[in-house]
């Protein structure tokens, strides 16, 4: 084989000097041109995305010492966990209340800034964004901070009003809570800014038509906005979905999952087993899991973004 | 104050002189001569604590002429024990990890054994007790050397005042500084009492029930004096026991007096209780107290350190060895091994136990009697009881003598607090122990 | 692209119905004290960090009024400026940052102008993969990826685990399919006259791309630039498992795996670190909002 490969780059070389004009001919036509330009992307994402999500799989049907192929031993393993039940049900619950929560709020709060006058809107906007730009991890930190047991600024707040002392990361309802609040802290504002984008771009003329057939607030809102924004609300939900649902600072720096497993979700839970626990084929089991949920997104975004192809 | 200590430490390195220049001696060849050496501590709790062992390792740089590069690592957020298996699977990393019980034994197969090192140092300074056994011998193999740092017993921490005030219990007098402990009364029952009546004037007991070690330490202890064990040291399931129950069930009456939010507790909640001034007592080595006398004078001199209370089964207090292990990918274990036992050697280890305030507890036998736990304060005496010096509680860790791997899994899934915590919240008692038992059973998976 | 957005809204004021105005004013009164609570919310966690980082330990511990500082001090800020360590970590991060940075341009502005204008076989495919390799998430590969890279180190003797080095290869995977997504919105929408013309006048694709399509779509390179930039400062889940040595660690990581010690709290500095960690995202989106929020929205307006 080495053999093969010195001969083959002996006339290489011997070759180049006419090769070099054909070469730079070659380079000019597009397809291979775009090929090299595209090559490094292309690798990048062979190696390090596609090449890891299928070692995954084969990480998943090892043994803890990684020694030995137990198939689906692993996953047979996780369908007898209560814990691992407990976290199917708490992802699924995060993932979906907290994007509910953040488009309802990002809604209302573009609606409310779309409606100051233009020139200060730029102001509230670039208040409302801040959580959104403060790194996760950061944010997190002074929620943690403003949640703690025996200094919470928000309990100290409470008192005054009788109330509290609230045990914010202690109670399985209050810590899922908390951890839910703060997804949507950060979350909403990109919510809003998208939905303030969209609703930007319907045409005013269509609201005035609205009016002028007497349609009030509500029915401007369910026949104007809505439709004309339900794409870009498609395609944020499902996005956001998919990141909230593979979250992992915010669980991990607020509760690491506790209290009693009541937080954990699938990166959380797959950190704990697969890297703190050591039993890395576990780990890579139990994240597998939110493969399904992201190919239902995935086809969803496709074919919009088809849709949207044919249509240009 | 440093020169006092140097003297001090100057005098017992002359009377270790000659056994010291023995076991060092036989490294001293120069084989790894300017060579590097890096080594990962743990990131010691009391402020201040970490500049004893860097002088220390400093010095023997020094005199070795090995470049050392020396890092501290927290055990918060479990950074140690990620680190600990990130290295075992690159295989590479640290020459020498300073892991915390269990880990010297789930990394059994990667670590150096240190035989050559132990056997003289426990002829020097006298035998270890039988956690540290446990924990850091397989096979009749070392996994590492006890590191006096870290290594902690966690007992009650109280408040002197609040405990008199309110409990009617005065502390000083049960555990006295300088004189064997009158602590026959101190047992869980007359603890559980305490514990309500401090909740009832508002200082309750502030005792974790999170997934860190604090908790599951505390757990661990009142298991074990009611004879409660999850697996048994030939790793039989013995969850469905009454002992087992019992512990249930005064945990059940113990939450009730607790905080509401103990469940979310990490190893620093419990410090902020004491140090905020908020409870009676607190489970912990006395780095609540180092913490509180630089930030709030008022309650470190209120807290006096003592014995846990005792259960039907006996006294047991948590204890928590750390462990300087060597990797077997190192590429200088004999320097690794040298520093080692320069590390420990009494005069290194006094001088790291009274940087730590007395945090530090050696492992070995002649070494529990120094005199910093007489001295520091204040209050004078505050640490006297804590290194167990009248031997009259047995110190063992959470869920020992089950079989190392699997203890290590129940150990750090924290599944004690969590039993007590579903039993607490309504769980019917089967149910809990039925839970537990699967746990056990997932946790011998190989 | 907001001014052209505001200039839109801008006649909407002037339209009056007898009544509607009334209505209006009350409208606006009711969006500016809902807005005001929003920006409450929105803005209490930085706040606290900013109250909590001028406190000294001591205060901190007395619990006092949680939202006011009595005696502020700069001496948490101090401390965490001249800490090496500390430095390290910022320096790690603002190298780890840059130097993404410069790969995910190099990648995926080519990228990008190959697959907006160059049809190829297989390019539309290539385009939506690319799209959807941004939706497998760090969580799925992040064990993957760790043991890779140790048996990678058993293999070769390179090590890559638990240097910050390794983080240059991974976190291109979060920014190039993204900003080769945002860029091939931008080139799109680029005349195709323009190359057709210059292609004519004898100029190579390469010279098309960096003379002329560069310059156009250049607020779609700054807004790309800073969203690679905010993602690879604020990453915290591939540093907290490649990189365990306090010197390999970037800011995030360092800030939570040192700075928060088991037994001391020593929350004004943590606090102190959590505001100078963020402050660099919020610096360029100070200076840079529409950019960024060009950025963001090119997601959902082109994408």
């Amino acid at each position: 084989m080495v053999d093969v490969a010195l001969q083959s780059s002996r006339t290489a070389t011997a070759q180049a000097g006419r090769k070099r004009a054909g070469l730079r001919n070659a380079l000019r036509r597009k397809s291979m041109s775009a090929f090299l330009m595209t090559l490094p992307l292309i690798l990048l994402i062979a190696v390090l995305v596609i090449y890891p999500a299928l070692y995954s799989l084969h990480l998943a049907t090892l043994n803890k010492a990684m020694t030995k192929f137990v198939g689906f031993g692993n996953f047979e393993f996780l369908f007898k966990r209560e814990t691992f039940w407990l976290v199917v049900k708490q992802s699924c619950i995060f993932a979906i209340s907290a994007v509910v929560f953040k488009a309802l709020i990002g809604f209302i709060v573009a609606h409310f800034v779309h409606n100051v006058p233009a020139n200060k809107q730029r102001k509230w906007r670039g208040m409302l964004l801040v959580p959104w730009v403060i790194p996760p991890a950061m944010s997190t930190l002074a929620w943690l901070w403003l949640f703690d047991p025996s200094y919470s600024a928000f309990n100290y707040t409470l008192s005054f009003f009788g109330l509290g002392p609230i045990p914010w990361t202690g109670d399985a309802m209050w810590a899922r809570f908390s951890v839910i609040l703060v997804n949507v802290w950060y979350g909403a504002p990109f919510f809003m800014i998208m939905y303030l984008a969209a609703l930007k771009s319907v045409p005013e003329q269509l609201y005035e038509a609205a009016a002028i057939d007497g349609a009030n607030w509500w029915q401007r809102i369910w026949y104007v906005t809505l439709p004309m924004m339900r794409n870009i609300i498609a395609i944020t939900t499902l996005f956001s979905l998919i990141v909230t649902f593979a979250n992992f600072d915010i669980v991990r720096i607020l509760t690491a999952g506790g209290p009693l497993d009541h937080t954990h979700i699938f990166a959380t839970w797959a950190f704990r087993v697969g890297i703190e626990g050591s039993d890395i084929p576990l780990g890579a089991s139990v994240s597998l899991f939110m493969v399904p949920i992201l190919a239902v997104a995935a086809i969803f975004i496709l074919r919009d973004i088809t849709k949207r192809g044919n249509e240009s | 104050m440093s020169r006092k200590k140097l003297s001090r430490r100057e005098f017992v390195a002359a009377t270790a002189l000659s056994s010291a220049a023995l076991i060092t001696a036989p490294y001293v060849r120069g084989a790894y001569a300017a060579g590097k050496l890096s080594m990962g501590f743990w990131d010691h709790w009391v402020p201040g604590a970490n500049s004893a062992s860097t002088e220390l390792v400093n010095e023997w740089a020094a005199k070795e002429k090995v470049e050392v590069q020396l890092d501290y690592i927290t055990s918060q957020g479990n950074k140690n024990i990620v680190t600990i298996a990130a290295e075992a699977q690159a295989k590479s990393g640290h020459d020498i990890f300073q892991m915390p019980t269990w880990w010297p034994q789930s990394n059994a197969e990667l670590l150096e054994p240190v035989n050559d090192i132990m056997d003289p140092l426990i002829k020097l300074n006298g035998d270890v007790n039988g956690t540290v056994k446990y924990l850091g011998q397989a096979d009749g193999k070392w996994l590492g050397v006890p590191a006096s740092v870290g290594s902690q017993i966690k007992g009650p921490c109280s408040r002197i005042d609040l405990m008199k005030k309110y409990a009617n219990i005065d502390v000083q007098e049960m555990y006295p500084a300088g004189s064997a402990p009158k602590a026959d009364n101190w047992t869980l029952d007359t603890f559980l009492k305490a514990a309500e009546a401090c909740h009832k004037a508002g200082f309750p007991f502030g005792i974790g029930l999170g997934e860190t070690s604090d908790n599951v330490d505390t757990a661990g202890a009142i298991f074990q004096s009611f004879g409660a064990q999850l697996v048994d040291a030939k790793g039989n399931l013995t969850v469905k026991t009454d002992a087992v129950r019992q512990s249930l069930e005064f945990y059940k009456k113990l939450l009730a007096f607790l905080p509401p939010d103990v469940a979310a507790w990490d190893d620093a909640s419990n410090n902020k209780w004491l140090v905020a001034g908020k409870g009676a007592m607190i489970m912990n080595p006395p780095s609540a107290w180092a913490v509180a006398k630089r930030d709030a004078p008022q309650v470190a001199e209120q807290c006096w350190t003592h014995g846990f209370p005792a259960g039907p089964k006996g006294r047991f207090a948590p204890y928590l060895p750390f462990f300087w292990s060597i990797w077997s990918f190192s590429k200088n274990k004999e320097a690794a091994k040298s520093l080692l036992s320069y590390l420990s050697q009494p005069a290194s280890i006094e001088k790291m136990v009274v940087a730590s305030g007395g945090y530090d507890l050696p492992a070995y036998e002649k070494l529990t009697t120094l005199k910093v736990w007489e001295e520091v304060g204040p209050p004078k005496g505050t640490l006297y009881h804590y290194p167990n010096p009248f031997k009259h509680q047995t110190l063992s860790i959470a869920a020992s003598p089950a079989p190392p791997k699997v203890a290590q899994q129940i150990y750090f899934q924290a599944t004690l607090t969590k039993m007590c915590l579903r039993y607490y919240q309504g769980e019917a008692m089967e149910k809990t122990l039925a839970w537990a038992e699967g746990e056990c059973e997932g946790f011998m998976r190989s | 692209m907001s001014t052209v957005t505001i200039d839109k809204s801008g006649p909407t004021r002037k339209v009056k119905y007898g009544s509607m105005s009334r209505d209006r004013t009350w409208a606006l009164r009711w969006s500016y004290f809902f807005l005001t609570l929003f920006a409450i919310f929105s803005l209490v966690p930085p706040f606290y960090m900013l109250i909590t980082s001028l406190k000294s330990s001591a205060e901190i511990s007395a619990a006092t009024n949680p939202w006011w500082v009595y005696h502020p001090t700069l001496s948490n800020y101090v401390e965490l400026l001249t800490s090496n360590q500390f430095l390290r970590f910022f320096w790690n991060s603002a190298w780890v940052s840059i130097i993404v940075v410069t790969i995910t341009m190099l990648i995926s502005v080519p990228a990008a102008f190959a697959l907006a204008r160059m049809k190829f076989w297989g390019s539309a495919t290539l385009a939506t993969g690319v799209f959807l390799t941004y939706l497998i998430p760090d969580s799925l590969l992040f064990i993957p990826l760790f043991k890779m890279f140790a048996v990678f180190g058993d293999w070769t003797g390179i090590q890559l685990v638990n240097r910050w080095y390794v983080l240059l290869f991974i976190y291109p995977t979060l920014t190039v399919p993204f900003c080769t997504w945002i860029m091939i919105g931008y080139f799109a929408s680029i005349p195709k006259e323009l190359d057709e013309a210059a292609i004519i006048d004898g100029a190579s694709w390469f010279q098309t791309l960096t003379r002329i399509f560069i310059p156009v779509a250049l607020p779609g390179l700054i807004a790309a630039t800073i969203f690679a930039f905010t993602v690879s400062w604020a990453q915290f889940l591939y540093p907290l498992v490649f990189t365990t040595s306090t010197d390999q660690l970037v800011l995030p990581v360092g800030i939570i795996t040192t700075l928060i010690k088991g037994d001391v709290f020593n929350w004004g500095q943590i606090m102190t670190g959590a505001l100078l960690g963020a402050a660099p995202p919020l610096i360029i989106y100070a200076f840079l909002m529409d950019y960024y929020i060009a950025g963001l929205t090119a997601g959902a307006t082109k994408g």
